[in-house]
């Protein structure tokens, strides 16, 4: 007997993939919502109700809180991921739209735009520590493996600015296309991608000799340049494939990591911005935020194999680790 | 102060937020998104779909206007094309329709999608230049109450003040400038329907795609 209640349950959890369910928490610009996403049934099982305008959205590194940035109230808001409950907020300057969090867990960098700064939080004390004037319009955020280095993306000089983040100072300025949205490196540190919304292009930059070694462009069959807008870039750890989202082309391109060609380009949902990965890689969630879905993009066979509806302009998405 | 020169007080503020420029408000940030004067609304003016930001299927480019031809795939695409028909009875009804052997399935499938994409096209063009029109009609409305104003202040600045007609001109100001609030909030919500048929355009699509599948 005990033999079958023991069973039943393995063999269901191995029958039903449970062994790899995630959770997703995706932004709802419009709704004032967080969509909590099961990977294992691909659909919402939680609305959370936020502040004004939730956009950036990051998992902690301990996976206890999900932080949200709450523009329109200045503030950035913590769920708790055990109750999805908000239960806190961290001291942003105004207007919070991205960050990013140092490799340790322990600081966040937050963008804010109204006053060309970057703020720095110590997550533990929910307190600023400090803050990094930087270019005009803060807008991308990305730090390097070894957290030695903040990229900082300014939307008006077209400019990614690279910070060093022990002294604070703003080291180095890479000109790159019109509107620079995104950055993000690889996991080896070798590479740092740039998004151009407006310029239409991704620049990978050499983050040791601080130059643009190759840009990458966009032509979608049939389609004129003008809805082709890069915005979310994921890169898989291997760094051999990367994912650029499209705006309002409702595509995302597949790169080739080491050639930096476009392998292909996929259908998802309608302007599409921010995306994220099961920790196994083995998918990739889209947000959409006109058609107010999430797409699921098969990694392996670069296919879109299932749509989530969630709140209105989806915008920023994160995925548990484990 | 009398009647006339309150409305004439409330005229000039109702100007001063409804209109500081030559055109409609907008935030600066929203201004500087649009290219075309004649276009009012925050959302960028997209003239026309793209299919290929919508249809990943097989390429439709031999279908011309076929779809038309045929009676009953004309109804049903007038049915889907509806907004009034629900989504979830659209993707039932493309279900319904797109069967047979994969030739006959693609057949159709490219054949409704080509039928919805023509009419929903059309009808957004349609809305688009509906939104313009509104708009020269605002500009026209703004003109006017901007003239109605000088001449109520020229009446006001009179040593020998005629009280008849300026009451008069103050509440044809004040009607249009009601008129011209009601219209802009109009606009606002006009504004949004190039995106509905952009959403419901695609949905319809993604059905059509699916049923192939």
């Amino acid at each position: 007997m005990w033999l079958r209640f023991t069973l039943v349950p393995i063999l269901s959890m191995v029958l039903s993939g449970a062994a790899s369910a995630y959770t997703a928490y995706v932004s709802n610009e419009r709704s004032n919502t967080v969509s909590v996403i099961d990977t294992n049934k691909w659909e919402v099982v939680k609305t959370i109700k936020v502040g004004q305008r939730p956009r950036g959205i990051a998992y902690t590194k301990d996976q206890k809180y999900v932080l949200v940035a709450v523009g329109d109230d200045d503030t950035i808001q913590m769920i708790d991921t055990g109750t999805n409950q908000v239960v806190g907020t961290l001291p942003s300057g105004p207007d919070p739209e991205l960050f990013v969090e140092a490799p340790d867990g322990k600081t966040l960098y937050v963008a804010n735009e109204d006053d060309n700064t970057v703020t720095i939080i110590d997550i533990a004390s929910r307190a600023q520590i400090g803050d990094i004037q930087v270019g005009v319009e803060p807008e991308g955020m990305g730090i390097s493996p070894d957290g030695k280095v903040l990229v900082n993306t300014s939307e008006t000089t077209n400019m990614a600015h690279f910070i060093d983040t022990s002294t604070r100072k703003v080291v180095n300025s890479v000109l790159v296309d019109a509107r620079p949205r995104f950055a993000t490196f690889k996991q080896d540190g070798s590479e740092l991608w740039v998004s151009s919304e407006v310029g239409g292009t991704v620049s990978v930059i050499d983050p040791v000799k601080h130059a643009v070694q190759q840009k990458i462009e966009f032509k979608i069959t049939g389609m004129r340049p003008e809805p082709i807008q890069p915005v979310g870039i994921n890169i898989t750890r291997d760094g051999k494939t990367g994912f650029v989202a499209l705006g309002p082309s409702n595509h995302v391109a597949v790169i080739d990591g080491v050639t930096h060609k476009v392998v292909k380009y996929l259908l998802v949902g309608q302007r599409v911005w921010h995306m994220a990965f099961t920790p196994d890689e083995k998918y990739l969630l889209t947000t959409n935020g006109v058609s107010n879905d999430v797409s699921v993009i098969d990694v392996t066979s670069l296919k879109v194999i299932n749509t989530i509806q969630v709140g209105q302009l989806p915008w920023g998405i994160t995925m548990s680790q484990q | 102060m009398n009647c006339g020169a309150n409305r004439l007080v409330a005229a000039f503020v109702l100007l001063a937020v409804l209109f500081p420029g030559a055109s409609l408000s907008l935030s600066p940030a929203r201004a500087a998104g649009r290219t075309d004067s004649s276009w009012p609304c925050a959302q960028p003016k997209v003239p026309q779909m793209s299919i290929a930001a919508i249809w990943d299927g097989p390429p439709i480019a031999d279908v011309g206007n076929a779809w038309e031809n045929n009676p009953a795939l004309k109804d049903l695409v007038v049915r889907l094309a509806a907004r009034r028909t629900p989504l979830d009875d659209a993707r039932k009804a493309i279900a319904g329709f797109i069967t047979g052997d994969p030739a006959e399935r693609q057949d159709k499938a490219k054949k409704l999608f080509a039928g919805l994409f023509d009419t929903l096209n059309q009808q957004r063009a349609d809305v688009i230049r509906g939104i313009e029109r509104i708009d020269q009609k605002q500009k026209d409305l703004a003109e006017k109450i901007r003239s109605d104003v000088a001449t109520l202040r020229e009446l006001q600045d009179k040593p020998e003040q005629d009280q008849s007609k300026i009451s008069a001109l103050a509440s044809e100001v004040e009607w249009s400038t009601r008129v011209f609030e009601e219209r802009r909030k109009t606009i606002r919500y006009v504004c949004e329907v190039p995106t509905v048929i952009e959403q419901r355009t695609f949905a319809l699509a993604r059905s059509i795609r699916q049923a192939l599948d």
